[in-house]
């Protein structure tokens, strides 16, 4: 069999594997709702109403029907398209979704930028004098970024940026006096399309302390992904027969050992953006970022069953869909890998 | 491999420039001052998902909606019920069986169309339908009736003193009937069409934008406007509220320490600081059909063991008052407090009484609401204060549970004590009596089914019940001895224990008017102004 059709047909598996994926993902999210305690008339009512009140609110919200019924209406629903009403102000969960989602990918994205470029800096600076003091801050770096717990970081970086030297907004995607671009959902897209540099400016403003938190705190994996990949590159065969054949250091780094050490940094890549989509919780909570993860932790703690349901179906889709694109990709750039 | 350094930095040189070249255009485009904003930016916790009356049942959406419409009726800061959308006191038959309200007549809502008694009744018929809260009207409700364009007449199952009450909750707010037309029996999430001082601009649920109506009944607002933003966390409130990003904060969940902080920096005149009347206590629940607090010496004896004023010290710095009773003073309630004050002797002795102390201590297991920063630091507080008083006698044992499971377990007896928060649905003390203490199937001194089951005390009376019932038949201080009545006997019961009072704070920048609070602890965002405009 060819290379091409091997990739196709690894493709076509990974697609066909991917909605059984989906329905199991789904299906123990509804389970797993169901057996934690309390539900959505607990979190609306607390410790008010009667009995009678409250069986009148499930039976509102259809808590009341059997389970078995609400799981084949909930996979009905799904196989649509149709993800349901939030239980909490009975709106559609995918137009809910559909707001908070840009939000997770900016932020996600800045995130991943930031992270790989001074993850590569970082990385390349080391490789630069192995074992040198450069290299040692390097790893340091490396280790304590991915060490330092998020929360706190954020908090730090909120504490030194916005309240002592002020130079920052303390959270939220937007300053509060402006009206906001309409459009996609993604601001800064929305800003630079309406050609508003006033609004470009704010979202900007308002992205750099939550984008920049993350992406220090992920650069550490890219840099010491790096670091040790080049390493283990820059000592191969081809290295050395480029640097006899009298190739200068630039050109043996950047055009033969690094695109060779950045395939694994690709994958770590795909995984930490699929991650990030859904993961970003503690950032978004610390910086109010009105993202998907914030809408996730907010109907979790609600009981809203539709609404944690469909977040984190979509979550998963991204998920597979994501590491498909990044498998595929690398099968592509990289010859050797066989399927 | 070592690499020659030098390689690398001369490629940098091209980054440098593209770096200032981005800083260059970063800090023109900063130069381009935005408009100046004139509208006050007030923040708060937590998002607002639903405008919606009918759906409003967070603190944050309530407030939000007294800004958009307004009640039938008001509390003042007397606690004196105070006419708003009606033309004067509810006037009530004499088998208090018919209420009848006359209705302004120069209201008009915010798309044009004119305030009347259909326009209320509409407003109350979609509440009772589809209202989240509705269970506050609690069938006393029979018929609404509009006998003229300005008169609403309610036709009630039963009487009922504390109707008045209801009558100032912002759930009944009315809406107009022409723009609800489609949402006659769903929400409308994302706007709100009322008669109040100021008109919903724009809405997501982590902003929203009023703006002052201009044809607005009782005068136009003191300001531009307001943009209301939510954050997520104390600490991003207080640090919001410091910097200036912020003119206005309002929180009940800003953490204690902070609260402290932020009292500091008033007394300082870095900030305005102000308060509201009470509207929530804090209370603990002790299961009585439970076999170690069956014993009403038992619960006696816990009622005389814990230190109000320490732990309102240790915990909120003094912010949040010791109660020792069921209800805000505000509402009218002034006299003595019905349950005593902290006497470890009494409580040793009745402990011994029991039959525990010294070789035999009473282990109580604690439960409190682990979201709750607050209950959290009470709990240890108590914990550590009956160490050190009642070692011989009496040990906590300390449990958190997050708090949606904690309201899901309480009715099903699962918890032996636990502490728990009270905000009345509407300003008077029937609303937190009655959701406390009312059970509906009394056998013995237990409740088999009703509030007092929901609430996880099991513990019924029935001269308690008697006298919840006779005070919705009477009027003014006889109601009020009535419902004190009812506190006296809960306060004997010792099922509950009152611990503390929480008022709602607003913190302000020093360049604005001080934040007002009407009688129901709605912040009066109309009244607030810029003292430099």
């Amino acid at each position: 069999m060819n290379r091409a059709r091997a990739l196709l047909n690894y493709t076509l598996t990974r697609l066909a594997l991917a909605p059984i994926m989906l329905w199991l993902i789904s299906s123990l999210v509804f389970l797993l709702l169901r057996v934690a305690p309390g539900d959505p008339v607990d979190a609306i009512l607390g410790n008010r109403a009667d009995s009678s009140a409250r069986a009148a609110l499930r039976e509102k919200l259809g808590l009341n029907v059997p389970l078995v019924n609400q799981y084949l209406n909930y996979l009905n629903g799904l196989i649509h398209g149709d993800l349901g009403d939030s239980l909490n102000n009975q709106e559609p969960v995918i137009q809910l979704i559909a707001k908070t989602l840009p939000a997770s990918l900016e932020l996600a994205f800045v995130a991943l930028i930031i992270a790989s470029i001074i993850g590569i800096a970082v990385g390349l600076t080391g490789i630069a004098k192995p074992e040198g003091k450069t290299d040692l801050a390097g790893r340091l770096f490396g280790i304590g970024t991915y060490a330092l717990p998020p929360f706190w970081a954020a908090m730090i970086f909120q504490l030194f940026f916005c309240v002592i030297l002020g130079w920052l907004p303390v959270g939220g995607r937007f300053p509060p006096t402006l009206m906001q671009p309409q459009g996609s959902g993604f601001l800064i897209i929305d800003s630079i399309r309406t050609g508003d540099l006033i609004a470009l400016q704010g979202s900007i403003k308002h992205l750099l302390l939550p984008a920049s938190t993350l992406g220090i705190l992920l650069s550490g994996v890219f840099s010491r992904s790096i670091r040790i990949n080049l390493e283990k590159t820059l000592g191969t065969n081809y290295v050395e027969a480029a640097k006899s054949r009298g190739i200068n250091e630039y050109q043996i780094i950047f055009s033969h050992a690094l695109p060779n050490a950045l395939l694994p940094v690709l994958t770590i890549a795909g995984l930490t953006i699929a991650s990030l989509i859904g993961g970003a919780l503690l950032i978004e909570v610390t910086f109010s970022w009105p993202g998907i993860a914030l809408g996730l932790q907010e109907a979790i703690s609600q009981r809203d069953y539709p609404m944690v349901q469909g977040i984190v179906v979509v979550i998963s889709s991204l998920v597979v869909m994501i590491s498909l694109i990044v498998d595929l990709l690398i099968a592509f750039i990289d010859p050797r890998i066989k399927y | 491999m070592n690499i020659n350094p030098k390689i690398f930095y001369q490629k940098r040189i091209n980054l440098r420039l593209l770096f200032i070249l981005f800083l260059i255009i970063f800090t023109q485009t900063s130069c381009k001052q935005p408009q100046k904003n004139k509208s006050i930016i007030l923040a708060s916790k937590g998002k607002i998902d639903s405008l919606d009356p009918a759906q409003a049942n967070k603190l944050l959406a309530i407030q939000l909606i007294s800004s958009l419409g307004d009640p039938l009726y008001s509390i003042d800061s007397q606690g004196n019920l105070e006419p708003r959308l009606a033309k004067g006191e509810p006037i009530i038959s004499k088998d208090g069986l018919t209420i009848s309200i006359p209705l302004k007549e120069n209201v008009r809502f915010h798309d044009g169309t004119i305030f009347d008694s259909y326009a209320m009744a509409f407003s109350l018929k979609r509440f009772i339908k589809i209202g989240t809260l509705n269970y506050i009207i609690d069938g006393r409700i029979r018929t609404i009736e509009t006998p003229s364009k300005f008169l609403i007449r309610l036709k009630l199952n039963r009487p009922s003193s504390s109707i008045k009450g209801l009558l100032t909750s912002i759930n009944i707010t009315p809406v107009s009937p022409s723009y609800y037309s489609q949402h006659e029996t769903k929400f409308l999430n994302d706007n709100f069409i009322g008669t109040g001082p100021y008109k919903l601009s724009s809405y997501s649920p982590e902003k929203q934008v009023l703006v002052p109506f201009e044809d607005y009944w009782d005068g136009k607002a003191n300001n531009y406007g307001i943009t209301y933003i939510s954050f997520n966390t104390s600490t991003s409130l207080f640090s919001a509220i410091k910097t200036g990003q912020v003119d206005v904060l309002l929180s009940n969940s800003i953490e204690d320490g902070q609260r402290l902080a932020l009292h500091r920096l008033s007394k300082q005149g870095l900030l305005i600081e102000s308060q509201g009347p009470a509207t929530q206590i804090g209370y603990i629940a002790f299961r009585t059909n439970s076999n170690l607090l069956q014993n009403k010496l038992t619960r006696e004896a816990l009622k005389f063991s814990i230190d109000r004023e320490l732990i309102s010290k240790q915990v909120s710095y003094g912010l949040r008052e010791p109660l020792r009773s069921l209800t805000p003073p505000l509402l009218g309630l002034k006299v003595n407090p019905p349950w005593p004050a902290y006497n470890p002797k009494l409580s040793s002795s009745l402990l011994k009484e029991a039959g525990f102390c010294n070789n035999k201590k009473l282990t109580i297991p604690l439960t409190f609401r682990s979201n709750v920063p607050a209950d959290k630091l009470l709990a240890l507080t108590w914990k550590e204060q009956i160490n050190r008083d009642l070692s011989n006698c009496l040990n906590i044992s300390l449990n958190g549970v997050e708090s949606t499971t904690v309201y899901k377990q309480l009715g099903e007896g699962a918890y032996e004590a636990v502490i728990l928060g009270w905000t009345g649905d509407y300003p008077d003390p029937y609303a937190f009596l009655s959701p406390l203490l009312d059970c509906k199937k009394i056998k013995e001194d237990f409740c088999e089914e009703g509030e007092a089951v929901i609430g996880g005390t099991f513990w019924a009376n029935n001269k308690l019940q008697k006298a919840l019932q006779n005070s919705e038949e009477l009027l003014g201080q006889e109601r009020l001895k009535e419902l004190h009545k009812v506190e006296v006997l809960a306060a004997n019961g010792a099922a509950i224990l009152p611990i503390w009072l929480e008022k709602p704070r607003a913190w302000a920048q020093p360049n604005l008017s001080t934040p007002q609070f009407d009688g129901s602890g709605r912040l009066l965002l109309n009244k607030i102004y810029k003292k430099d405009e």
